[in-house]
């Protein structure tokens, strides 16, 4: 079903309207994963977990689409998706797994922006830092809430800062109904484009699922009750991300913090490296991590990352290689063309 | 949330399902990667177009975002045309032929009034991101570097270090050589506010030079009439 979604989707966005200048953006996203645990002794094709959305060997799209009327912008839709590949190495398995990540129709209403769709919720860092590409690890990806959740959002932007807050499914990827529901907001203060900086306080309560990718871990929802504090930092070539939450995570007591230092070592930004510890405790499991990213921009469509993950609870060295692809194109708007003919 | 629960096991080199996975994944992406020399990147989008078209275009009430390439617009020739304009060689990851170039046309209820438009540009300390806000007419209105992570970046983005663009067209930038950094006329005017940050000014240079030129092709010469951004106004 999800594969047929996902193939519908990009066969329409085939169709799109194609000309000198354009209302919309296309990209095409492949990448390849490959890397070795010590834990399991075995090469493994994923980041993190079989069952886990990221990272794991793909090809995907990316769309915007701009709706104007005569006098300005009225809308923007966001669909992204992905076919995975999913390679257990421990079952010795191969299945191809449709993901949907960016899924959204966003308006201005009144003031402020309104979303609704599947989008990121209103909560710490991941609410505006990208990691969809990304070897190393947010909070939310490490499963302390979601990169992205179904449902509604709004934000606004002020030249001190922003405000949003997001009503969703508290699901992550898959959709249910089982009496979940997820209530966030954050106010932050300073503009990263402009002040370098950013403070964000966030605050989430429901009942959240707890899924991992689109895999439902435990049947029933459990309580959430988050605070929240993030912190992203520019200074010359110099980046520091800090993120911490505290509180009830899935009836557990919680508490989870990051830090990502990274250097850009050339003009371009071309060559990056990131280390990252990471330390979070829920209930009576607790869990140390230390993470190193190298990233080099060998053309302006393909980023070699190389990554080495330490997990104490699980005494796993890791070592990880992506190349990730991501470039417009205009071949699929081609194929559009012709099949419109 | 759940342990991985790994059981620890012999090492196994790669079976055959995983070396067809590995060998399919790289051929796509050897077969991408070699499909054209002409490689592509993400374009300059303003953070937050509704907060800075409405401070840049005060009298504004709506704008419509299109996108452009060179690419797409006039290929090849176009770009040797640009690069010719520019005095200098298109290079690295900001300056690819098929960069999609954001424009945002702006207006007054139902009546253009201008243009904002940005480009991504080397900087000391990694891309910077530079707009220039545009009249019909193709004249500097506005002037405003939106990422710049150099702790000079507060001087150059002050409102008086713009103020020094304002009035000036793409005539006053064809006297500016990119390449030595030298300039006669207006642009010679322009005084830096931060003397040590003297490579991220000139990188502000070339990328508003880089800029006009793209919006003449784009939207002001006749020819660009037919792209919907310059189109005649109704």
């Amino acid at each position: 079903m999800m594969f047929k979604a996902l193939f519908v989707c990009l066969f329409l966005l085939c169709l799109a309207n194609e000309g000198e200048a354009t209302d919309h953006l296309l990209y095409f996203e492949a990448q390849g994963i490959a890397g070795y645990s010590s834990e399991l002794n075995k090469a493994i094709f994923y980041s993190q977990n079989p069952n886990a959305e990221m990272q794991k060997p793909s090809i995907g799209f990316d769309y915007i689409q701009r709706f104007s009327g005569e006098s300005g912008d009225v809308a923007t839709l966001a669909i992204q998706g992905r076919l995975a590949l999913t390679v257990n190495s421990e079952r010795e398995s191969v299945k191809l797994e449709p993901q949907i990540y960016n899924a959204y129709l966003k308006a201005k209403i009144l003031e402020p922006y309104v979303w609704i769709g599947h989008n990121r919720p209103a909560f710490g860092l991941s609410s505006y830092f990208d990691s969809h590409a990304l070897l190393l690890r947010t909070l939310a990806i490490e499963g302390f809430g979601y990169d992205r959740d179904w449902g509604v959002g709004l934000y606004k932007d002020f030249s001190w800062g922003d405000i949003s807050a997001s009503a969703t499914t508290g699901s992550g990827m898959p959709i249910y109904f089982k009496g979940n529901y997820m209530i966030a907001a954050r106010a932050s203060y300073g503009v990263l484009g402009k002040d370098n900086m950013n403070l964000g306080f966030s605050a989430g309560y429901g009942n959240t699922l707890d899924t991992m990718g689109y895999k439902l871990l435990t049947p029933e929802p459990q309580q959430m009750k988050l605070g929240g504090l993030d912190f992203t930092f520019l200074l010359n070539r110099f980046e520091n991300r800090f993120d911490f939450l505290a509180g009830t995570w899935l009836g557990e007591k919680t508490y989870a913090l990051f830090y990502r230092f990274g250097v850009n070592l050339d003009q371009e930004g071309r060559f990056k490296i990131e280390a990252q510890p990471a330390y979070w405790r829920r209930g009576p499991e607790r869990d140390f991590q230390q993470s190193v990213c190298f990233s080099y921009l060998a053309t302006s469509n393909l980023t070699v990352r190389l990554a080495y993950f330490y997990d104490r609870t699980e005494n796993d060295n890791r070592v990880i290689l992506q190349l990730y692809y991501y470039r417009p194109v205009s071949w699929l708007s081609k194929l559009g063309e012709w099949f419109k003919k | 949330m759940q342990a991985l629960g790994q059981k620890r096991v012999r090492f196994q080199f790669w079976n055959l399902q995983f070396a067809i996975c590995i060998a399919a994944y790289l051929a796509i992406l050897l077969i991408l990667t070699g499909h054209t020399a002409a490689w592509g990147a993400v374009g300059c989008d303003l953070n937050d177009p509704d907060r800075d078209v409405a401070r840049l275009f005060p009298e504004s009430t709506g704008y419509k975002t299109h996108y452009v390439s060179i690419d797409r617009k006039g290929g090849q020739p176009l770009l040797a045309k640009i690069e010719t304009k520019l005095g200098d060689k298109f290079h690295g990851i900001y300056e690819t032929i098929d960069v999609p170039y954001t424009i945002y046309e702006i207006f007054a209820n139902k009546k253009k009034i201008g243009y904002i438009h940005g480009v991504n540009q080397k900087g000391q300390f990694g891309g910077i991101q530079v707009f220039v806000v545009l009249d019909l007419e193709g004249r500097i209105r506005g002037f405003y570097i939106q990422k710049m992570t150099s702790k000079y970046a507060g001087k150059l983005r002050d409102a008086n270090f713009g103020k020094q663009f304002f009035g000036l067209t793409i005539k006053d930038f064809e006297l500016y050589d990119v390449v030595s950094g030298k300039a006669s006329g207006k642009v010679d005017t322009i005084k830096n506010p931060a003397p040590e940050a003297e490579a991220d000014f000139r990188a502000a240079l070339r990328a508003t030079k880089k800029n006009l030129i793209l919006m003449d092709e784009f939207v002001y010469l006749p020819q660009a009439i037919s792209s919907n951004p310059g189109g005649p106004q109704k």
